[in-house]
């Protein structure tokens, strides 16, 4: 089933250095890239119908053309390496063992909207990553890949990486620009999109890291050859990560469409310790859940999740089996958020926290069957009344585990009556 | 999150040595303006002094030229910044979903236990330092411990005794 | 005047202000949208989110007003089943990690949580979990004192000391529900309008530590005054209250918005000034160091002065236009010589460029209009030449200026009509109590040439006599600030076609080659 478009190198040792890189075919879209006019590149990339890989799936070629035009401003292109969504570590593969690929997508990028300067904001727990990528940059810069004279040509592109510092929601990608900016990663109201007022004040183009490593295979097969994979509305590829109860958790490049159970069975081994499924998240865990019924029928793709109630997200599956305590992992789950909240809108700031503390309230033996309908009523009061869907990231999963599994949380509730008179039978 | 407001006054006056210094000054070249490097800035401090004071982001906000009370800002937000000084090892285990579900906790409770170094506190001989902290973007190989920033992946207690075993 | 849309609000079809944000423009003309961390002055923040509006078939339907232009159109929706839930919503939030401590808390009767629970709330706590623990009673400097629990976060301290200061002491740490406002270590608020952050903050976090615990808010009176504190004339709120047994007594000053003058912000010291209105106040007249009744005060400045062979008389820049016209009036009838000389109450240097001005006084152009000598030279030529100098409230020893006059004034012989004590009254053979700015009606010119009428605030138990009183008594023809005007009118041309009741409530520029003069 797994496919080696973005994963190619993956395997081939050394593949991070230039030499071997090249010697795989790296920067070897340049010359046909810079015979190309910007627009037809563009053009190119919507015609790939490449999707925006962070999270939500925004059409790349689109989000490009959002751009103003004959502005006497500079364009500036950061690239998302922030991945921080629970169960989402896909771009850390490219960023350590293909890192040249993404530079090469980011030269392609960067001639297509016309842009000298790129910002990489990676993730400040990626430690070790971040040498490695600026090692790849060092290499590019030193090759003439990246510079005044980007491949020869009379086009300049400078590369910073900017590191985070262990904040979620500067995944969000104009909390990104604040902290590029040297704030609090807090979102920004929208309108003005970062296209027209982004980095700086200027036009900006925000790309997730396997978005723009997309672009080399596109660039050179043409956007026929990447359509031929995926679904007709999801084509190309997905690097998936599957983790939780399966029996071989991992990263594994598929093309979008695959059946979920299948994919679960037979790539990632299936439920570990000979277990039952009990619910997969499908798409790191702010995805609303998916119970192991639903989770039958559903493909890994954007319109089968959305027809199934719930998000293809960043790809990240977590498989949960049988054993798990779904208000444990719930409280798991609103104490990530909670933590990540920017501090900056009243409902999330107020909300998450309170959300965690009716949970623990419940976990403690001390919640009532009122707890939960609150903690139920404050998933709606809280969602979409913010400057950006970091409180929704929690909400939409709480409301799902709470819709499919109200009997779990009830079953903590100190007025159960039907847990007491279970208890009782005993 | 908890409070990280209280920050620590060392009573000493804090300046970048030499290869921070012309790291800071290479740096901020890169960006248009120099309130960008109020996080490159406290990284640097980070790396050190591996923690940071009071002193050093009133250094960095004079230096930059902004308002301390924006460098105390971002330095309270971004939680991998230390704002008390660490163990000679200090350890990040991972809490979040993936890591959870393949029970990190054991390694904590080893941690605490057996080692005696609980999350959020440096271990009596400031040897160990421990943080349980959010999503390490390694849930492929859950649970992740980081030690001083390297990774080690599908880790368990005997594989923590082992890593713990080999640290001076 | 500005383009006018019309709009649609709960269906009702009204017209407001093109381009202005909904809250300002739908305010404008009644319709509150409640509103924390809005603040015309700082701008549109967007993070209390209580001012989200449902737009009927708008993309998208929720948007929050403050960041939100009122165009052609429009269907506001403020009293839906839904918006109505979103205002109870976002209120149950705000509240659940505050102390709801009202009872004991200075911002009481003027907070904006309170008001807000009793019209978009009113349900009761279901908040039964621990609450956030943060700070309180935080010496942040510059006499402001914080309570980190009492807080909304609404961010408008720390928008002001960046955006109006650009002193930036203030900050947000932390984030999500542990976000606090904070000083930085040993760097607190250090800027010449701190204060204004009590005004902003919309809840009880802000306090003035001159004011707290001195007065329940809802027992003042608020009337509407101008600060006399400098040549700026900000517009303030003159709060005072007469406790049971006691006298009418100011208990502070607010900065009350002008967008003529001072927009919406009063440096701290201007607001401290209220302390003056209190303060070394001259109560009783005395005469030769013995107390005496006002008239016979009055009487005796009379006596002296028609003994006088060359009187001078002392105009203050601080007195209103029409005082001073009546004191120039009555340096005619006296054949005295009439100065404005007040170079005392200059602080060389202590201005800025924004609401704080060198010169103390408040109302030096009202001299300049009317044609009072305030030269230096020809002051010192007249008090030499004088065998009598009567000061109207001209302090001329304000901030320890003008020593080298001391000796000469003292060898004189003086009458001082003040409404404070200084060093005039305790040299002089009359001393006699007049009201001050609080007190009395009048207009003043501002140093950037801004006509402004202002009201009688305070009324003392023992009500002290206006400088227009005393110059009545000696004569005089102007009996009141209205009577002033006729003649005013006639001799300054550029007042020729002001009537004083119809001067706009931010007052009047006057243009600069308009400024002066008297005809002859």
């Amino acid at each position: 089933m797994e496919v080696k478009i973005l994963s190619e190198k993956f395997d081939i040792e050394n593949a991070h250095l230039i030499e071997v890189a090249k010697e795989h075919g790296a920067y070897s879209t340049l010359d046909k890239l810079f015979s190309m006019e910007p627009t037809e590149v563009i053009d190119e990339v919507k015609k790939s119908g490449l999707r925006g890989r962070g999270g939500a799936g925004f059409p790349a070629g689109v989000k490009w053309g959002f751009l103003p035009k004959g502005l006497n401003k500079p364009i500036y292109l950061a690239v998302n390496s922030d991945e921080s969504e629970p169960a989402t570590f896909k771009d850390r593969y490219i960023l350590v063992r293909d890192p040249h690929m993404m530079i090469e997508g980011i030269i392609i990028c960067c001639w297509a909207i016309g842009c000298h300067d790129v910002y990489i904001y990676i993730r400040g727990e990626y430690t070790t990553q971040v040498k490695a990528l600026q090692k790849a940059i060092d290499e590019a810069y030193e090759a003439g890949y990246l510079g005044e004279k980007v491949g020869g040509k009379d086009f300049r592109i400078d590369v910073t990486v900017h590191r985070g510092a262990g904040a979620y929601v500067c995944g969000e990608e104009t909390a990104l620009l604040e902290s590029i900016e040297g704030k609090k990663g807090q979102p920004r109201s929208k309108p003005p999109f970062p296209a027209v007022e982004g980095l700086y004040g200027c036009p900006t183009i925000i790309n997730n890291v396997q978005t723009i490593a997309s672009l080399p295979f596109i660039m050179k097969n043409g956007a026929d050859a990447y359509k031929a994979y995926g679904t007709e509305k999801s084509p190309g590829t997905h690097l998936f990560g599957i983790s939780g109860h399966v029996a071989k958790p991992g990263m594994y490049e598929l093309p979008l469409g695959l059946p979920l159970l299948e994919v679960i069975e037979k790539v990632a081994g299936g439920v570990w310790k000979g277990r039952k499924l009990k619910a997969v998240i499908p798409g790191g865990s702010s995805t609303p859940v998916l119970t192991a019924e639903q989770a039958k029928t559903v493909t890994l793709d954007y319109e089968s999740m959305a027809q199934h109630g719930t998000m293809f997200g960043s790809g990240g599956i977590v498989v949960l089996d049988e054993t798990v305590d779904v208000v444990k992992l719930v409280e798991n789950l609103i104490h990530f958020y909670h933590h990540e909240s920017c501090g900056q809108c009243t409902p999330c700031r107020e909300g998450l926290g309170w959300m965690k503390k009716i949970t623990q309230k419940l976990l403690a033996g001390e919640g009532t069957i009122a707890d939960i309908n609150l903690l139920r009523e404050l998933c709606d009061n809280i969602e979409m009344k913010t400057v950006c869907v970091l409180s929704a990231a929690c909400t939409m999963p709480v409301r799902s585990y709470l819709d499919k599994f109200r009997h779990e949380f009830e079953a903590y509730a100190i007025d159960n009556i039907s847990a007491e008179v279970e208890l009782q039978r005993n | 999150m908890s409070d990280r407001s209280d920050l620590i006054v060392t009573g000493n006056t804090f300046v970048f040595d030499e290869e921070r210094d012309a790291e800071f000054e290479r740096l901020i070249k890169r960006y248009p303006t120099r309130e960008s490097m109020i996080l490159p800035a406290l990284w640097l401090v980070q790396e050190q002094e591996g923690w940071i004071s009071a002193e050093a982001m009133a250094y960095i906000a004079d230096r930059i030229g902004t308002f301390a009370a924006k460098v105390y800002e971002a330095a309270t937000f971004y939680t991998m910044y230390n704002l008390t000084p660490t163990g000679r090892y200090h350890i990040c285990v991972c809490r979040t979903l993936s890591c959870w579900l393949r029970e990190k906790q054991e390694i904590v409770d080893y941690l605490a236990k057996e080692v005696g170094v609980v999350p959020g506190k440096v271990s009596a001989d400031g040897k160990f330092s421990l943080e349980e902290v959010e999503c390490l973007g390694h849930c492929g190989t859950a649970p992740v411990v980081q030690v001083n920033g390297e990774f080690h992946e599908e880790m368990d207690v005997d594989k923590m005794k082992a890593l713990l075993a080999t640290l001076e | 005047m500005a383009e006018m849309v019309k709009l649609f609000v709960n269906g009702e079809e009204v017209e407001v202000e093109a381009g202005k944000n909904l809250i300002d423009a739908i305010g404008a003309v009644g319709i509150e949208i409640p509103h924390l961390c809005y603040h015309p002055a700082l701008g549109a923040d967007g993070n209390c989110r209580m001012c989200l509006v449902g737009i009927e078939d708008g993309r998208p339907p929720l948007v929050p007003a403050c960041k939100t232009p009122a165009q052609e159109g429009m269907r506001v929706q403020l009293d839906t089943e839904k918006i109505l839930k979103i205002q109870r919503d976002i209120m149950e939030l705000e509240l659940i990690n505050h102390p709801v401590d009202c009872p004991i808390c200075d911002q009481a009767g003027e907070c904006k949580l309170q008001d807000y629970y009793m019209a978009y709330d009113l349900q009761e706590s279901r908040m039964r979990v621990p609450q956030v623990k943060k700070s309180k009673n935080m010496d942040f400097g510059c006499g402001v004192v914080h309570d980190q629990e009492r807080c909304v976060l609404c961010g408008r301290c720390v928008r002001f000391t960046r955006q109006i200061t650009k002193t930036g002491e203030l900050g947000i740490v932390n984030r999500t529900d542990a976000a606090r406002v904070n000083i930085f270590p040993g760097r607190p608020l250090n800027n010449r309008y701190a204060l204004n952050v009590v005004d902003l903050c919309p809840v009880g976090a802000m306090t003035s530590k001159d004011f707290r615990f001195s007065q329940r808010v809802w027992f003042l009176k608020k009337d509407q005054g101008v600060c006399h504190g400098c040549g700026k004339g900000c517009n303030i709120y003159i709060d005072h209250n007469r406790e049971k047994y006691k006298d009418d007594v100011i208990y502070r000053f607010r900065a009350r918005q002008n967008d003529l003058v001072n927009g919406y912000f009063i440096c701290d010291e201007g607001r401290l000034s209220y302390k003056l209105e209190n303060e070394n106040r001259l109560i009783v007249t005395s005469i030769n160091g013995s107390e005496a009744g006002f008239e016979d005060g009055v009487q005796r400045i009379q006596l002296e002065l028609n003994q006088a062979k060359r009187p001078l008389m002392l105009v203050s820049p601080n007195s209103s236009l029409e005082q001073q016209w009546a004191v120039k009036r009555v340096a005619t009838l006296y054949g005295a010589a009439c100065s404005g000389y007040s170079d005392a109450y200059v602080k060389e240097g202590d201005g800025d460029d924004y609401l704080i001005s060198d010169d103390k006084s408040a109302n030096r152009n009202g001299l300049k209009i009317l044609d009072i000598d305030c030269d230096k030279e020809s002051f010192e030529e007249a008090l030499q030449k004088c065998d009598l100098l009567v000061s109207f409230d001209n302090d001329l020893f304000m901030f320890d200026n003008n020593s080298e006059f001391k000796l000469l004034v003292e060898s004189k012989k003086i009458l001082a009509i003040s409404s404070h004590q200084n060093l005039l009254t305790q040299a002089s053979i009359v001393a006699l109590p007049v009201s001050s700015y609080s007190e009395y009606e009048g207009t003043i010119i501002s140093e950037d040439n801004v006509l402004q009428r202002f009201h009688a605030a305070v009324h003392k138990n023992e009500v002290q006599n206006d400088i227009l009183e005393v110059t009545r008594m000696l004569g005089g023809a102007v009996r009141n600030a209205e009577q002033a005007w006729p003649g005013i009118r006639t001799r300054v041309s550029v007042l020729a076609d002001v009537q004083p009741d119809q001067i706009p409530a931010e007052g009047l520029q006057l243009r600069e080659s308009e400024e002066a003069h008297v005809s002859a």
